[in-house]
């Protein structure tokens, strides 16, 4: 089932999965199972989702995050609301972020 | 924002590869970056398989006590993972002796690394399945001695071990967990290994592979080191089990002119390695002592980490040991300037473990490489 989120909420990285910076390439390693098909998958994001990743710390809703978005790259808030919106519903149907207070 | 790649569904934000994919292997190409790591949890194991160049009895306290303890490892790991490493192999001696095994194994989880662990499974229980189950490892490797328990335990030295490797392995595959299996083809099992070869390659669609080529120990025991010699295969029968062999035989084969290199004739040149050693990987020991790879044991090729930072090792010592130079005739003129480079054993650290010195040329190796190389293009190599 598709888990709803919410611009209101507050998610971050889950700890099932790691973050690394390898040899200048950004990279998110699940080391639980049933996050990715295989034992030596990983993943990356494209530059809007690490730009979104950055800053889900646990605190910011992603309302907040979109208007620190908006202002760092001079862009209109609901578009990038939508960006932000298709970015967590994504990972977290990988199982790559979880909603903070759940 | 970012209007030039704006998402036009919600799968755009992440891609996916399998490590081999991950560009870092292009960049390794031009420059020296860490990679992986092995780790030897212990020299003790379980069994006291006769060609082993590690094993120390399970219970030998004095071996026990020398162990890297687990503060030690997770320094060692995070200045590894700091370097960039993303890939560690768990080995030993049996390594699921340690009765820290699961922190030590979870601490690398958690680091971001793929671990892949070296067992004889005979040790494997529920909670190691628990585990592997829920934190996968990218692959347990499985050694097989034989398959008939006559075999197995003339190879192992151990009463009760095939009984005890079936049903670890069963417990394995019948929890789905990637296991891949290898052999050492010995004068113990070579009887037995096209059975040892169906075996594995039954129950895997990865690979298996076999392993004539035994080297020395790393502690110089002159008695176990005797025992190793009179495991090994003569050339001849190591010729005739690869040619058996239709994937290694048909590999072989194929590979024929990358191989039989006709232009390491041409190197006229003095230093010592000449592989790939160092640039990629290193191994700590049971004791935490640095090496390039597992086998080069020289004094001068060594460092404790106890001791010594690893990034300043891998920056500056590596280096000073990549460049150290031969001036032992019989090695620059016969090894050095092979042609078989690529199918002999041959190399500084297994010729120290041979002989004492790294630039000793090693008849054997010699012998067993001019037979395979006669095997897979049919003429005979002076």
């Amino acid at each position: 089932m598709e888990k709803k989120v919410s611009i209101e909420k507050v998610y971050k990285p889950s700890e099932d999965v790691v973050a690394r910076q390898v040899q200048g390439e950004f990279i998110i390693i699940p080391i639980t199972s049933g996050i990715g098909d295989l034992e030596d998958e990983i993943f990356t994001l494209n530059e809007t989702g690490r730009a979104i990743w950055d800053r889900m710390d646990g605190k910011k809703t992603l309302k907040v995050i979109a208007k620190d978005l908006s202002s760092d790259f001079e862009s209109g808030t609901s578009d990038i609301e939508q960006d932000i919106l298709g970015f967590t519903q994504e990972l977290m149907k990988r199982n790559m972020l979880v909603e903070i207070g759940k | 924002m970012m209007e030039e790649e704006k998402p036009q569904n919600n799968e755009m934000f992440v891609s996916s590869m399998s490590l081999p994919e991950f560009p870092v292997w292009e960049k390794m190409r031009n420059q020296r970056n860490v990679i992986s790591f092995d780790l030897e949890l212990t020299a003790r194991c379980n069994n006291d398989c006769r060609h082993c160049y590690i094993n120390l009895p399970q219970n030998d306290l004095e071996a026990k006590k020398k162990e890297i303890p687990l503060e030690q490892i997770k320094a060692i790991v995070d200045q590894a993972v700091s370097l960039g490493a993303l890939w560690c192999l768990l080995t030993g001696g049996e390594p699921l002796l340690r009765e820290d095994f699961f922190e030590i194994y979870m601490y690398l989880k958690k680091k971001g690394l793929f671990i892949s662990v070296f067992t004889n499974a005979t040790l494997i229980t529920q909670k190691h399945i628990d585990l592997f189950k829920k934190y996968p490892p990218r692959d347990i490797e499985v050694t097989v001695y034989g398959v008939t328990e006559a075999t197995y335990e003339k190879v192992s030295n151990k009463k009760g071990s095939f009984k005890a490797f079936m049903r670890g392995l069963k417990m394995l595959l019948d929890n789905g967990i990637k296991v891949r299996y290898k052999a050492m083809a010995i004068r113990s099992n070579v009887h037995e290994l096209p059975l040892i070869s169906e075996f594995c390659r039954e129950r895997t669609k990865d690979y298996f592979r076999f392993d004539p080529f035994l080297h020395l120990r790393f502690d110089a025991n002159p008695k176990r080191n005797e025992e190793i010699k009179s495991e090994r295969l003569s050339p001849k029968e190591i010729v005739a089990i690869e040619k058996a062999d239709d994937e290694r035989y048909g590999a072989l084969r194929k590979g024929c002119n990358e191989l039989i290199n006709p232009e390491f004739e041409h190197f006229n040149c003095n230093h010592l390695f000449h592989c790939g050693t160092g640039n990629g990987s290193f191994t700590v020991s049971y004791e935490g002592y640095f090496r390039l790879c597992s086998s080069l044991w020289h004094p001068q090729c060594i460092c404790d980490l106890k001791t010594g930072d690893l990034s300043q090792i891998w920056e500056k010592f590596v280096l000073q040991v990549r460049d150290l130079r031969s001036d032992n005739k019989a090695f620059l003129d016969k090894c050095r300037k092979c042609s078989l480079v690529n199918l002999c054993i041959w190399c500084p650290a297994h010729a120290h473990l041979e002989t004492g010195k790294m630039d000793t040329p090693v008849e054997y190796f010699c012998e067993v490489a001019h037979a395979r190389a006669e095997m897979i293009d049919g003429s005979p190599h002076k």
